[in-house]
């Protein structure tokens, strides 16, 4: 499919296809959310423009940081292939993508984590990179770990991965978070559930891929990211 | 295709993301943007006035002249090589947030503006807002009605602006959906 075009027109969303933005159980929530209705706005030139060069402004961090020899990580192996499209299905090539995740055993490298599970000297956990021209990035890193929310009700997150992404527009900027199919966790994920659309939960899961030849020591895993913005060419008379 | 879902950015967003100078849009590969050099500072809160540390917010914005760099803006050629007009920034323990920034020109047909984005812990979507530096007709600051002056950043000098944002509450800063 021919690359995307700079979107020249972003729909708004079905709400049902979106978080809540205030989850029962998730007690920051209610105090960080606007308690009044948002103010809905037409794109103008201001949101349909946006950073295209972002990632000189930053440094980018390599795809495999799994780590090699001496300095591997602990975890299962895994391969990730994740493909970013527009919402006409169009790839968005040259977008930059931040990755970050706990390591194997559930645990962040991060002030905020307390001490709940090992950190691991091997790992931290993120990556920093451009999609290519067919709007794909990989990945070899370890599965994270499920892990327990400091609310200790019973609350653990999935393993995950989350997102941050650039478009081609201010109104693509997205940061989501990607799931494991076959989680036992994910049915009672209060993130991932307060989306209603049954479908648009499990796009957030990625797909597991049967082992073939390549790569031999890495299990994969394919995801797919759709950002706002279409180029919705016009009918021509 | 149906967007990918959002989602809060957690309490873990790497530090390291939150690169050395990405506050500071004057200055792009050593070389300095053109216009008048400011700086846009201001706290974020939320209910009761609580300040958020380590939230971050973004901004984007046009150059000295009013133009994107951006294939989009029809006058996108004569954009200011030198200016990306993206930046990022952590809140420190006070929920202070700082740029260096140019003051942008006013794009055909608005009020100079930078827009803004919150991302944080338990904001389940991104939260975006846009500063003016001013009041006056502009088709998006009309749109917050009697709510416009939480839209408009607080003079503090010569060169300085003061723009809070509360997530909720009393004085809640107007956030678009668009």
């Amino acid at each position: 499919m021919k690359p995307a075009a700079f979107p020249t027109v972003v729909r708004p969303r079905d709400e049902r296809t979106q978080p809540s933005r205030i989850i029962e159980g998730y007690p920051q929530t209610p105090l960080r959310n606007p308690a009044q209705p948002l103010i809905r706005r037409e794109p103008t030139l201001s949101e349909l423009t946006g950073p295209l060069d972002a990632a000189r402004r930053v440094k980018l961090l390599g795809g495999d940081i799994a780590g090699h020899g001496r300095r591997q990580a602990i975890g299962q192996l895994i391969h990730l292939k994740v493909r970013v499209l527009d919402e006409d299905g169009a790839p968005v090539g040259g977008a930059m993508v931040e990755m970050w995740q706990a390591n194997g055993a559930g645990r962040y490298i991060h002030p905020n984590d307390d001490d709940h599970a090992p950190p691991d000297p091997n790992f931290y956990g993120a990556a920093r990179l451009v999609t290519d021209e067919n709007g794909l990035f990989e990945l070899r890193t370890v599965k994270p770990g499920a892990y327990p929310v400091p609310t200790r009700d019973g609350w653990w997150r999935p393993p995950h991965v989350h997102f941050s992404l650039f478009g081609k527009v201010w109104l693509s900027r997205l940061v989501t978070q990607m799931y494991f199919p076959g989680e036992p966790l994910n049915a009672q994920d209060r993130i991932l559930n307060s989306v209603p659309d049954a479908a648009a939960r499990d796009s957030l899961i990625a797909r597991y891929v049967p082992p073939g030849r390549e790569p031999y020591n890495a299990l994969v895993y394919e995801h797919r990211i759709v950002l706002r913005g279409s180029a919705a060419t016009p009918a021509q008379p | 295709m149906i967007p990918t879902a959002e989602a809060t950015i957690g309490p873990f967003f790497p530090p390291r993301y939150v690169d050395a100078g990405s506050n500071d849009l004057t200055v792009c590969d050593g070389r300095q943007a053109k216009g008048q050099a400011i700086e846009i500072r201001g706290r974020v809160l939320q209910v009761d006035g609580t300040p958020l540390e380590n939230l971050i917010v973004e901004i984007w914005q046009a150059d000295a002249n009013g133009i994107y760099r951006h294939p989009a803006d029809p006058r996108h050629a004569q954009a200011d090589p030198d200016f990306l007009g993206w930046g990022r920034a952590a809140t420190d323990a006070q929920g202070g947030y700082v740029f260096k920034t140019i003051r942008p020109g006013a794009p055909q047909g608005r009020l100079a503006h930078v827009n803004f984005m919150v991302m944080f812990s338990g904001v389940m979507r991104i939260l975006k807002t846009t500063m003016f530096f001013e009041n006056g007709n502009d088709p998006v600051l009309n749109l917050a009605l009697d709510r416009k002056n939480l839209l408009i950043g607080k003079k503090e000098g010569q060169d300085r602006y003061t723009f809070d944002i509360r997530l909720r509450g009393e004085n809640e800063t107007p956030f678009f959906d668009d």
